[in-house]
């Protein structure tokens, strides 16, 4: 793929964009990769740890992993410490102890370090648990790529997400493909968005989760916009809400069987329509305008 | 009482549809949706609000007295949510966990823990059953703690009436809401398709359920979407003693149906409505034997 330099300079952009959607599948990863191919100089960043996906169609040479850790408390029950004040402490119930007898619930525990600090002196002591892993590497055509991956039994998406935002950097465009829903995982991926770009299906339930995700964003002052994906598919209720509040809509995907068959096969939908890039450039220089206003 | 959750790894494979599917077909049962901050069980369901309460989540942190700026607090903080400013310090309420180590440290007792409303928790009912389900406020935090909550309300509702069967949807991912879903059920039906990324948010949502000791079974959605990958998925089950449960066509009315609040079932014409008959009636057996 070759380099639009006049591109490059003319955005220049040192915007961060997030991506995010309501509900699941709607196509923030196929929006997201395809933005960063066809600008084609930025840092993209996948937030959505729990089932992170863009690295399949970006394809990066991964040149750092680093895994990421919290601590976890073990009781050392034979110097016959009182353990209950760790019990009693902790906020989330993954210490229960009589005396000296104690039981740990590792997949309640946030590490927060509560029961070393209230805890019998020397009996409490710590290890490192892996939760998870960060990667940093670099795809074509100049993309500098960040991602996620929570390990499968913790609840520590945030802490992913936290060791990934080191890595943010407000130098180029940055993109964030941002987990599904609307709660907390969302909010701390789109928290540092200069704008929003919010990806929906024109089904009742595409409808429903776009509306709560909008007072999310409404509430954080972070401007939006929206594109349907699978046009054509359920009902025009969803162009009619945009339409009826001044919402502006970014784009409209058609449904196409041969573009969810390129899909699964790893593929972008700039490789099977070229001509979507001109339409994604356009939409990052309508962004840059809208932020910049 | 036996209890199925319905979760994907990967959004938008179709658990909702399904869902919504077998609880028009079962009997003797509750419907719960677990997917609290983008909830659509009821948009299909169409019930009947009878009982609303409010969800008191979890705490988290804030500054209510003289704060000395000693620094004691952001130092013992694990979770980086507190930083230093002039003359006080500021708390990143995204970032607090509610732990009360600050709460504990501080020397002049100027934080406390506090909790709020965080959501509404509701009770209704539908054609078909009693529908357990929630809303998170926009942006909250605890889904995990209210997916808690809702199925609590439905196990107790389904023991007062002598139900037998619990219909749990999930949230997509493998995070807390997800894990509060599946704590102590009897079965778990992962939904994918046949794209790159539906395998490896599978195989991430089964290691999830296999992690917690659960009973698993696969559904491939638009198996002939990518035949190749199918195969891969299939394997994957056999290699892992999964049981592949049901494979459903690609059907492009599906979303039709949605939008005039039809079930695929109903069309007697629909492939994907058959196979979704076909996957309901294996289930009964496992749900419905004593």
């Amino acid at each position: 793929m070759e380099l639009d330099l006049e591109w490059e300079q003319e955005v220049g952009s040192k915007l961060i964009v997030s991506i995010a959607s309501g509900k699941g599948g709607t196509g923030k990863t196929t929006i997201a990769v395809n933005l960063a191919l066809s600008v084609g100089y930025c840092q993209f960043m996948d937030y959505d740890v729990e089932a992170p996906n863009a690295s399949f169609f970006l394809k990066p040479d991964i040149k750092h992993v680093k895994k990421v850790t919290i601590k976890h408390p073990y009781f050392l029950k034979e110097t016959g410490a009182d353990f209950s004040k760790c019990a009693e402490f902790c906020h989330y119930n993954s210490v229960v102890a009589v005396g000296s007898e104690v039981v740990f619930f590792p997949e309640l525990c946030h590490g927060c370090g509560g029961c070393l600090l209230v805890g019998p002196e020397r009996a409490v002591r710590e290890k490192d648990i892996t939760i998870g892993e960060i990667k940093k590497g670099s795809a074509k055509p100049m993309i500098d790529f960040f991602m996620g991956n929570l390990k499968p039994g913790y609840m520590r998406t945030i802490s992913i997400q936290s060791e990934l935002d080191k890595s943010l950097e407000r130098s180029e465009l940055v993109l964030i493909d941002c987990p599904p829903g609307n709660s907390c995982p969302m909010v701390f991926a789109v928290k540092d968005s200069d704008y929003c770009i919010l990806v929906t299906e024109p089904t009742p339930y595409g409808l429903n989760d776009l509306l709560i995700s909008i007072e999310v964003l409404k509430n954080m002052n972070i401007p939006y916009g929206v594109i349907i994906n699978r046009d054509g598919i359920g009902n025009d209720e969803v162009e009619k809400h945009c339409i009826r509040n001044n919402i502006k809509i970014l784009l409209k995907i058609p449904n196409d069987r041969g573009i969810a068959e390129s899909y699964s096969r790893g593929e972008t939908l700039i490789e099977y329509d070229e001509s979507w890039k001109t339409k994604f450039k356009g939409m990052i220089s309508e962004i840059e305008g809208v932020v910049k206003r | 009482m036996k209890q199925l959750t319905i979760i994907s790894g990967k959004g938008g494979t179709g658990k909702t549809t399904v869902a919504s599917n077998f609880i028009k077909l079962a009997r003797d049962h509750v419907a719960v949706d677990c997917d609290v901050d983008a909830a659509n069980l009821h948009i299909l369901l169409d019930p009947d609000i009878k009982k609303k309460e409010e969800f008191i989540g979890g705490a988290v942190a804030g500054v209510t007295g003289e704060c000395i700026n000693c620094g004691k607090c952001e130092e013992a903080c694990r979770f980086g949510a507190i930083s230093d400013s002039e003359t006080d310090i500021k708390i990143d309420t995204l970032k607090c966990e509610g732990c009360g180590v600050c709460e504990y440290i501080c020397p002049v007792d100027a934080i406390e823990l506090k909790t709020e409303g965080q959501g509404y928790c509701y009770i209704s009912e539908s054609k078909f059953c009693t529908l357990v389900h929630a809303r998170l406020n926009p942006g909250a935090e605890n889904s995990g703690m209210l997916v808690a909550k809702v199925r609590n309300d439905a196990e107790d509702i389904a023991n007062k009436y002598n139900k037998k069967v619990l219909i749990i949807d999930g949230a997509p991912g493998i995070g807390c809401p997800v894990i509060a879903s599946l704590n102590g059920v009897d079965y778990t039906l992962i939904v994918t398709e046949p794209t790159i990324s539906g395998i490896s948010d599978f195989v991430k949502a089964f290691e999830l359920t296999k992690f917690f000791d659960i009973k698993t079974f696969v559904c491939i959605n638009k198996y002939d979407l990518n035949l190749d990958n199918t195969d891969k998925i299939s394997n994957f089950c056999d290699k892992n003693k999964i049981e592949l449960i049901g494979k459903v066509p690609y059907d492009d009315k599906v979303p039709a149906y949605l939008s005039n609040k039809k079930f695929v079932i109903d069309d007697s014409e629909s492939k994907a409505g058959k196979e979704i008959i076909a996957m309901w009636e294996a289930f009964s057996g496992y749900l419905y034997s004593s």
